[in-house]
């Protein structure tokens, strides 16, 4: 695992997303944008081993923390926890096709959303109307970017991208 | 091990103080503040679309604000102008008297203080001492002023005593502020015929009062107990103090 590497893409990846860059291709009516740590989460529980994964996706985690402005913590904890589950669960069934990895970005980006929503709630903080409107819109963008993303994420940390591959 | 580590980590972060973990979110907006501006801007200008008249549409957006805000404003200078005329035409000994309208910005009546803030000050041409009209009934007086705000004691306020006047009778008493909504009268020799009902006049004061004018109405009158010869008479104000939103402030002598 190149660290420094991985430290660079990932603040990058946070600037961006912090940014309002990613409005210019926000979708109606919700203004859903693709969350692209999110994409970087999976990208690297499926592409690292488990001890590598795992402190990725808290670091991940902390990034979106910081850079989205959420409630600190919920980020860390939820990203932390299905980027872990992603990694054992990588252990079992291989996500190498394009559709598993973008099945597998919907399903992590709505459990995530959900379990930091919830972790908001328990800290006390107000929520918004149409909450899960708006995980379900970033999960089904995030999905569809995701694997194009992963193409530009793998030539950039030198991984090996087995989307088309059979292992 | 590792995964139970960096979870405890989280649960400190979402359970600690909120003043602390903000400062980290605002740590990356001061470092990353040239790059998020950059993004700003991008995305302003692909939602806007309109590369050649930008600067003229914003400058035209900025002046059609700074009109409707001005046009506002004449409204409200009009109201005031109008009510203002309409205090003259009541109060003809008044006619050379300035008036000041002010809003009410803050409201500390309870048992121990009966006070207004107001959005006048020095600066506007307020003094100490200044008598202040609320629904066109005497409240209180301004106790203290700073540049931009002032201070007026009402006088249900126990610290307030003004010269006053019962209906009819020619004969200038002191009243003092009783707390909550209202105010007493003593020293009244119980020879004079007084009534629930009658109403109470605050008294000339040169300088700063040219005219008695309605204060408040006797709410109760009864023989004191300490002193069977004389009046305890109650005061309650003719206006609901605390349902005001605005006052004016009677300037006798204005300099201008």
């Amino acid at each position: 695992m190149r660290w420094f590497r991985f430290a660079i893409f990932v603040s990058l990846v946070a600037v961006l997303q912090a940014s309002l860059l990613l409005d210019i291709i926000a979708l109606p009516p919700l203004s859903s944008k693709p969350n692209l740590l999110l994409i970087l989460l999976v990208f690297f529980a499926i592409h690292s081993n488990t001890s590598n994964a795992i402190i990725t996706s808290f670091a991940i985690g902390f990034a979106a923390d910081i850079s989205i402005g959420s409630t600190m913590g919920s980020q860390t904890i939820s990203f932390g926890l299905f980027g872990t589950a992603l990694a054992y669960l990588h252990r079992v069934i291989a996500i190498r096709k394009v559709h598993y990895q973008a099945f597998a970005i919907f399903i992590t980006a709505f459990m995530t959303g959900t379990l930091a929503h919830f972790l908001a709630i328990l800290r006390g903080q107000t929520t918004v109307p149409n909450i899960y409107s708006d995980i379900l819109g970033k999960a089904l963008y995030s999905a569809v970017v995701g694997p194009i993303f992963f193409l530009l994420a793998s030539w950039l940390m030198r991984i090996k991208n087995h989307r088309f591959g059979r292992h | 091990m590792l995964f139970t580590w960096f979870m405890l980590t989280g649960l400190i972060l979402l359970f600690a103080p909120q003043n602390l973990t903000n400062d980290l979110q605002f740590t990356f907006a001061r470092i990353f503040r040239w790059p998020l501006t950059i993004g700003k801007n991008f995305s302003l200008y692909a939602r806007t679309r309109q590369p050649a008249s930008d600067a003229t549409f914003d400058r035209k957006s900025q002046y059609e604000n700074h009109i409707t805000n001005l046009q506002e404003q004449l409204r409200l200078k009009q109201e005031e102008i109008i009510e203002l005329s309409r205090l003259r035409v009541r109060h003809p000994a008044l006619e050379k008297a300035g008036f000041i309208m002010a809003d009410v910005i803050r409201y500390s009546i309870n048992e121990t203080r009966s006070e207004l803030t107001i959005n006048r000050g020095q600066n506007d041409g307020l003094v100490k001492g200044l008598f202040v009209l609320g629904d066109n009934s005497i409240i209180g007086k301004i106790s203290e002023v700073s540049p931009r705000t002032a201070r007026l004691k009402l006088f249900t306020d126990p610290a307030s005593r003004i010269a006053v006047r019962i209906g009819n009778l020619n004969i200038d008493r002191l009243m003092q502020g009783g707390g909550k909504d209202e105010a007493k009268i003593r020293l009244l020799p119980t020879k004079y015929k007084v009534r629930v009902g009658d109403k109470v006049l605050a008294g000339k004061k040169p300088g700063f009062l040219d005219a008695s004018m309605i204060i408040g109405v006797v709410a109760r009158c009864e023989r004191d107990d300490r002193n069977p010869s004389m009046w305890d008479i109650t005061v309650k104000p003719v206006c609901d103090i605390e349902r005001l939103n605005s006052i004016t402030v009677i300037i006798m002598n204005p300099q201008n």
